[in-house]
């Protein structure tokens, strides 16, 4: 698998997200991307990131319910005088954070890939040469985090283990200020050992140029294929942003719009191989 | 024919008022080189500025001269020094770029712009002259810490140097990892390369090379010579402090442990030997409380219990060493009298020092100072030797005598076989699920610089 594919239809999902308000098309993206990363990872390691996907779409629409109290239609109100949450609440505040929420999770989602599907160094081949150190210092990065989780973990089991509670946020700080300390200290010994082989020396080679598969060229067909068409329906208005204030109306979807996220679901054959 | 050569080079680091290295003069030529020597004593830095490491990335003020394959260490960068010498750190997990060991090993070549068409059979002979041949299509995640060690080893020789310089690297290994290691090291010195490794655990190498003795920043020759550590008979305690029944356990419902039954006694030191990823960890954390055990039941006596995880900067967060141990005293409800426990691990001048900037053998008594202060009624040490010199091992086998006699129940999960032959009543093989009674331990051989360390028994 090509990572400059992969991160083509990254760019392609995330395009559909950003070019439109209209929650049609967003959930389209949406279902693409959700469904291309349990084809490719699996529920089992997407799990996780779903989990979190799902925290912030929350904390998205909450927060738009709660503090946008624009919209004709108020579910309930609370006094004026309470800060930032007084007023009414709208059932079109609450629509329009389900529509940013639709957008961030499917914002998330297209760009998962990148980090479940691919090898660290897949991600570094997929850049331009200019980016290759860039690059390789995020992909050293990259291989840091699962150590990360195991060091919160045992930190917070050895903070126990001598009479350590969690009793309010600040007693977190005990588990926290170690856990930050050695993630630092952690990374000054990655940049050691990378300086000791020479990283930093100048312009990079590749271990092997990749070549694109057959697979890779479909999915860079498609990309630029649900690309183009996204620009197109936009600039022929029918791709139009939808805005639910003051009255809420169903968002429109055209022919044209819904054929370009189409293409997005490629992935979701592409990817079927057991990983 | 010398490929390095240091003159009176002394380093401070930075804010440091004292010498690391004091008028350090060295000549290093292809073979292999022993740097042995207390922890705090000036091997990593030593080792640090055959490569440039030390001055040009950790900053400090530095005197004298080194040069390295004829370049002046002083005024040229570790990136260049890199096409010369080598370096495998300690920690294998800590090191890693990539995930695949193929590119991983070719990650130096590509950072010195070698035409991609050349690479292949430089990663293939760099595997080969690790003994690592047989892992270049695996993933790292899937290779014990042995295994890593050898793909640090052959990423390190990739860039075809003249040294190669080694920190510890079997501090982290069971017995089997660090022979394959020490084995790497042995063929590299006699195919010519000039391997200078920084070790604890010497006794592998006595043979093979030169033995020097880094103390308080300066050099001497030392002089290896192996003794024995026997086992001191005692009688199998009554009480019973702590019982595993049945118990199967592992992380995120996998059971590492299937149906083990155990059980320690009050006054009792129980070792728990076997490979790395066998479930010694396991049976800790399940013998602590941390990991409730899928099937079966662990009963411990009523007290506190001690636990030394495998990282030490998992407990140290205090400003100081004083104030790291008070806390656990603090917390036990026990008088805050940290002295007695410092001066007990040698750590009596540094207990006003920020924990994390000791050595790694410093830091680990540190760990072991913050959770075996005051009067545990168990204690679980992870690998509690862990980059320890001979001494501190020592001092660590007298308190935990000490607790012993006390009534602390001990449980040692570790790869030290001097250790568990200096203060174990009991040895546990812990390996494929199970955990094995074998008994009282058997003798083990040590070595030593002159003379033999009063604190083991000889």
């Amino acid at each position: 698998m090509s990572g400059r594919a992969v991160a083509a239809w990254s760019a392609a999902c995330l395009l559909g997200v950003l070019l439109t308000t209209n929650p049609g098309y967003r959930a389209l993206v949406l279902a693409a991307c959700l469904a291309s990363v349990l084809v490719g990872a699996g529920w089992r390691r997407a799990r996780r990131l779903l989990a979190g996907v799902g925290v912030a779409v929350l904390a998205a629409v909450l927060l738009n319910f709660a503090f946008s109290h624009l919209g004709a239609d108020a579910l309930w109100a609370l006094p004026d005088g309470w800060v930032l949450v007084g007023g009414p609440w709208t059932l079109e505040a609450l629509v329009f954070g389900v529509a940013s929420g639709l957008a961030l999770a499917a914002a998330i989602l297209a760009v998962a890939p990148l980090s479940l599907l691919l090898e660290p160094q897949q991600v570094v081949d997929a850049l331009p040469a200019p980016l290759a150190r860039t690059g390789a210092a995020a992909a050293a990065s990259l291989n840091l985090v699962p150590g990360l989780g195991r060091s919160f973990m045992a930190i917070s089991e050895a903070q126990r283990m001598r009479g350590w509670r969690p009793r309010g946020p600040a007693s977190w700080a005990e588990v926290v200020v170690p856990a930050v300390l050695t993630a630092i200290e952690d990374s000054i010994q990655l940049a050691e050992a990378m300086e000791a082989r020479g990283f930093g020396s100048g312009p990079r080679t590749r271990y092997r140029p990749t070549r694109a598969t057959r697979a890779d060229v479909l999915l860079f067909t498609a990309a630029g294929l649900s690309a183009v068409l996204l620009i197109a329906a936009r600039a022929l208005g029918q791709a139009a942003d939808w805005q639910p204030y003051p009255y809420l109306t169903a968002p429109v979807l055209s022919a044209l719009g819904v054929a370009a996220c189409l293409p997005l679901f490629l992935p979701v054959w592409l990817w079927r191989s057991p990983r | 024919m010398a490929l390095a050569s240091l003159d009176r080079l002394s380093y401070w680091y930075p804010a440091g008022q004292s010498r690391v290295l004091d008028r350090v003069t060295l000549s290093i030529s292809p073979g292999l080189t022993v740097l042995a020597g207390p922890s705090g004593g000036g091997k990593s830095t030593l080792l640090r500025v055959l490569n440039g490491l030390v001055p040009h990335f950790h900053g400090g003020r530095i005197a004298g001269s080194a040069t390295v394959a004829g370049l002046d260490v002083l005024h040229t960068p570790t990136r260049r020094l890199a096409r010369h010498v080598g370096f495998v750190f300690q920690d294998p997990e800590r090191q890693a770029v990539y995930s695949t060991v193929e590119r991983e090993v070719a990650f130096g070549l590509e950072n010195l712009a070698v035409p991609s068409a050349d690479m292949p059979a430089r990663v293939e002979a760099a595997l080969a002259r690790a003994g690592a041949s047989h892992l270049r299509e695996r993933r790292l995640a899937t290779l014990s810490g042995g295994e890593r060690q050898r793909v640090a080893v052959a990423a390190a020789l990739v860039l075809e140097p003249q040294i190669v310089a080694l920190d510890e690297p079997t501090s982290q290994l069971d017995p089997e990892g660090v022979e394959l290691v020490l084995e790497a090291c042995r063929e590299l010195a006699a195919a010519g390369t000039a391997v200078v490794i920084a070790e604890h655990r010497a006794a592998g190498l006595l043979d093979a090379g030169r033995l020097l003795l880094v103390d308080a920043g300066r050099l001497s020759a030392g002089s290896g010579r192996p003794y024995s550590v026997r086992p001191r008979p005692r009688a199998r305690p009554h009480l019973e402090a702590w019982h595993l029944m049945g118990v199967s356990a592992g992380p995120a419902g996998r059971a590492l442990l299937e149906g083990v039954g155990l059980a320690g006694g009050v006054g009792e030191v129980v070792a728990l030997t076997g490979p790395n990823g066998g479930g010694k960890t396991t049976l800790l954390r399940c013998l602590a409380g941390l990991l409730p055990p899928l099937a079966g039941r662990v009963e411990r006596r009523p007290g506190r219990v001690a636990y030394l995880p495998q990282d030490p900067a998992a407990l140290l967060h205090r400003p100081t060493l004083r104030e790291e141990v008070e806390l656990t005293l603090r917390r036990a409800g026990e008088p805050a009298r940290s002295a007695p426990i410092l001066k007990r691990l040698g750590l009596g001048a540094l207990s006003e020092r920020y924990p994390r900037d000791l050595s790694s053998g410093e830091r680990q008594r540190a760990a072991l100072a913050a959770v075996l202060a005051g009067a545990p009624a168990i204690a679980l040490l992870d690998e509690p030797t862990r980059g320890m010199d001979q001494r501190a091992r020592g001092a660590l086998a007298e308190l935990l005598a000490e607790m012993r006699e006390q009534g602390t129940a001990v449980v040692i999960a570790t790869h030290d076989a001097e250790l568990v032959a200096a203060v174990a009543d009991r040895v546990v093989r812990v390996e494929n699920g199970a955990a094995r009674d074998q008994g009282a331990p058997a003798a083990a051989t040590a070595v030593t610089l002159e003379p033999v360390p009063a604190e083991l028994p000889a």
